[in-house]
């Protein structure tokens, strides 16, 4: 590059374009999870409303939902909103590995839960944003604290997902049936 | 009015340029997030709170359900062993080990991640299903046509990944934890 000797500015059209391709990268990387209007949550707030469980469909060639599904774990979801107060999740531990994992609602998992932590066959949870969480055991009997497992949400907004593993192929419906007992309910408030 | 121009075409080279990165960066797996294990690709935080740009931006386009930290570890092959493209036109072995899990699944993928559709109806195995040899040693033969034993079927012609799954494994996703000796091996054994 020599500017001013006559020659062409070329070398500065090209530092240019170099550092506004540059922009432009990091715009829409940055941007694209903000307005991605078909992902996971997007097409799972199609399928079912806040709180009500759905089963997805089989990881399958013709039911092209959500990619990288596994064609042997059977799945479901509810989507929560914190908005009206915390969630209780409760779902079956199963019969082999079934687990919950919690996202927000740009799809990051903030927390998840194996049926190696269940009581009783039940796994049981209970979210809320931090202040409901704390509220829950200011609420508590100081004698007889509860033994929830409280955990604290970093968005208001997100969803829970059931993950039933079938052990065979002639599981898979009993899987799916696993998977539709995830109960997520709205959990009183102490007063 | 050529300066102009020049700039305008300036403008439109950069624009072209960064968006052709951008689809580059997010056509596979995040580029500060993978960790290599042999033809094995893991996104280390892809199921956590600490994923990067890259990953976020990758999972909401896709609108994947990524597998969260302490429910398993997903790992992506598109290569065999020798780092050769998965072609529906060859013949692979898969074994005879894969890191510690209470199950795992091995399944076929087209490129955006979606079953293949194939006579047989097979997407994959379980841990729990398949056919061992002894000391738990197990072989998986990929391949379009009919094989004895464990056979995953290729059911359409063109490139193919593969999905291995571990299912509760007391392994974590980042660099060094999983052994390259434990995954298995992708061998081509043969092309038609």
């Amino acid at each position: 590059m020599r500017p001013g000797s006559g020659g062409s500015y070329l070398g500065v059209y090209l530092a240019a374009a170099v550092l506004l391709a540059a922009l432009v990268h990091l715009v829409v990387v940055l941007t694209v999870p903000l307005v991605a209007s078909d992902d996971a949550f997007q097409r799972l707030a199609a399928r079912g409303n806040v709180n009500a469980t759905v089963l997805l469909s089989r990881a399958d060639p013709n039911q092209e939902t959500f990619p990288y599904g596994d064609p042997a774990v059977a799945m479901s979801f509810c989507r929560f909103d914190l908005a009206s107060g915390p969630i209780r999740v409760r779902a079956p531990a199963g019969r082999s590995f079934a687990s919950i994992s919690f996202h927000t609602r740009r799809g990051l998992a903030f927390y998840s839960l194996t049926d190696k932590a269940s009581t009783h066959g039940v796994i049981d949870a209970v979210i809320g944003t931090p202040e409901q969480v704390q509220a829950l055991a200011e609420g508590d009997n100081e004698e007889d604290p509860s033994r929830d497992l409280r955990v604290t949400a970093p968005a208001r907004k997100g969803y829970v997902l059931l993950r039933a593993f079938s052990e065979l192929p002639s599981l898979y419906p009993r899987a799916e049936a696993e998977a539709e007992r995830l109960a997520c309910t709205p959990e009183p408030m102490p007063k | 009015m050529i300066a102009f121009l020049k700039i305008l075409l300036t403008m439109a080279a950069g624009i072209c340029l960064g968006l052709f990165i951008t689809a580059y960066a997010m056509s596979g797996a995040s580029p500060f997030d993978s960790v290599r294990v042999g033809p094995w690709i893991v996104s280390a935080h892809a199921g956590s709170m600490e994923a990067d740009p890259y990953t976020r931006a990758i999972i909401e386009r896709s609108g994947e359900i990524p597998l969260a930290n302490g429910e398993g570890i997903q790992m992506i092959a598109w290569t065999d062993d020798a780092g050769r493209r998965l072609d529906s036109r060859c013949v692979y072995s898969v074994g005879p080990h894969v890191p510690a899990a209470r199950y795992w699944t091995l399944s076929l993928i087209d490129k955006r991640g979606f079953p293949v559709g194939n006579l047989a109806e097979r997407y994959g195995f379980r841990s729990s299903e398949i056919l061992r040899s002894g000391g738990g040693r197990f072989v998986i033969t990929v391949a379009a046509e009919v094989q004895p034993g464990n056979w995953l079927p290729i059911g359409a012609p063109g490139p193919f990944g593969l999905a291995l799954r571990l299912y509760d494994s007391p392994l974590g996703a980042t660099a060094g934890e999983i052994e390259r000796s434990a995954a298995p091996r992708i061998t081509r054994t043969g092309c038609g």
